[in-house]
């Protein structure tokens, strides 16, 4: 726990100070989060912001202190899950504003004003979000929470509510859907490469 | 529980390193509250639009008892008695014709 129980209590019952110790505390670790289950930088903040919303006024339902953090994680997991439902409906504005990204990436790399470090890791998240894309929403949040967030099924069951081995079967399908992405992609990179190597 | 294909765990540990957890800007704060203030905003108009219609829907039902309660109070079949009613009810004619019938029958 990133805060004393006793502070959490109080900001339960209303103590706004209190409530902003909490979000200080815990609104770096949330962000991170965020970022790595959307995988869209520049709308992490405004998740973020809905997640601690939502933590006011959810606050009053909290049973006990000690449940605080699954609590936390659980909420979100709802909001990032309803902005990545919300961005699948706009798909396709999305798909535009991706290449016009690239563009702007090829762009400034090509003027030297970004260190080739940033983009080798904006074609890993942009890659790893493509994957990732491959499975339903929830089977995605799920995938980064224990894949990449590295969090025990132990923690997953208390944040999702459910028994280890529906988590287990859930995850098994995830894991299985986006490695048969993985493996495809590479595959078309292997053959992509012997196809270059021969017109040389 | 299975383990994750080793090229897929490199490429998820260069993610997870690739998306730190990033320091939020100075405008993090003040965003969490003016929606939790927006929030408040809209749960107190739903309140007062609650409130008020329950005194609309209280008054409007004062105004049809006293409009519509003394209208029927003076109407005969609320005045009247459960004999009248029955009277009111039978055909005294046919009732007559059919008492002749029965004598004559007789």
């Amino acid at each position: 726990m990133l805060v004393e129980f006793d502070l959490i209590q109080r900001a339960k019952s209303g103590d706004d100070a209190a409530f902003n110790q909490v979000v200080q505390a815990y609104r770096k670790r949330i962000l991170g989060t965020i970022a790595r289950l959307i995988g869209r930088p520049e709308d992490v903040e405004d998740v973020g912001q809905e997640v601690f919303m939502r933590l006011y006024y959810s606050l009053d339902q909290l049973r006990t202190p000690e449940v605080f953090e699954p609590w936390l994680y659980r909420l979100t997991v709802n909001a990032s899950y309803d902005y990545l439902r919300r961005q699948r409906r706009r798909n396709e504005s999305r798909m535009a504003d991706l290449s016009e990204q690239q563009v702007m990436m090829a762009d400034a790399v090509a003027g030297g004003k970004q260190r080739a470090d940033d983009v080798y890791k904006s074609q890993i998240r942009e890659f790893v979000q493509s994957l990732l894309g491959e499975v339903s929403e929830e089977d995605r949040i799920l995938l980064t929470l224990k894949e990449v967030e590295g969090l025990t099924l132990k923690e997953l069951e208390k944040i999702y509510r459910v028994n280890e081995n529906a988590l287990k079967v859930r995850l098994f399908r995830a894991r299985q859907r986006v490695l048969k992405a993985f493996r495809s992609v590479e595959t078309a990179r292997g053959e992509a490469k012997s196809k270059g190597e021969q017109e040389q | 529980m299975e383990e994750l294909d080793p090229k897929l765990r490199t490429l998820l540990d260069a993610y997870r390193e690739a998306c730190p957890d990033g320091e939020p800007t100075a405008g993090f704060m003040p965003g969490v509250w003016s929606r939790i203030e927006a929030r408040r905003g809209s749960i107190a108009m739903l309140k007062r639009l609650a409130a008020a219609t329950v005194v609309a829907a209280a008054a409007a039902a004062l105004l049809m008892g006293a409009v519509l309660i003394p209208q029927y109070s003076n109407h005969e079949i609320y005045s009247a008695t459960y004999v009248d009613a029955l009277m009111d009810d039978t055909d005294l004619a046919a009732y007559a014709d059919l008492t002749h019938a029965q004598e004559a029958h007789k």
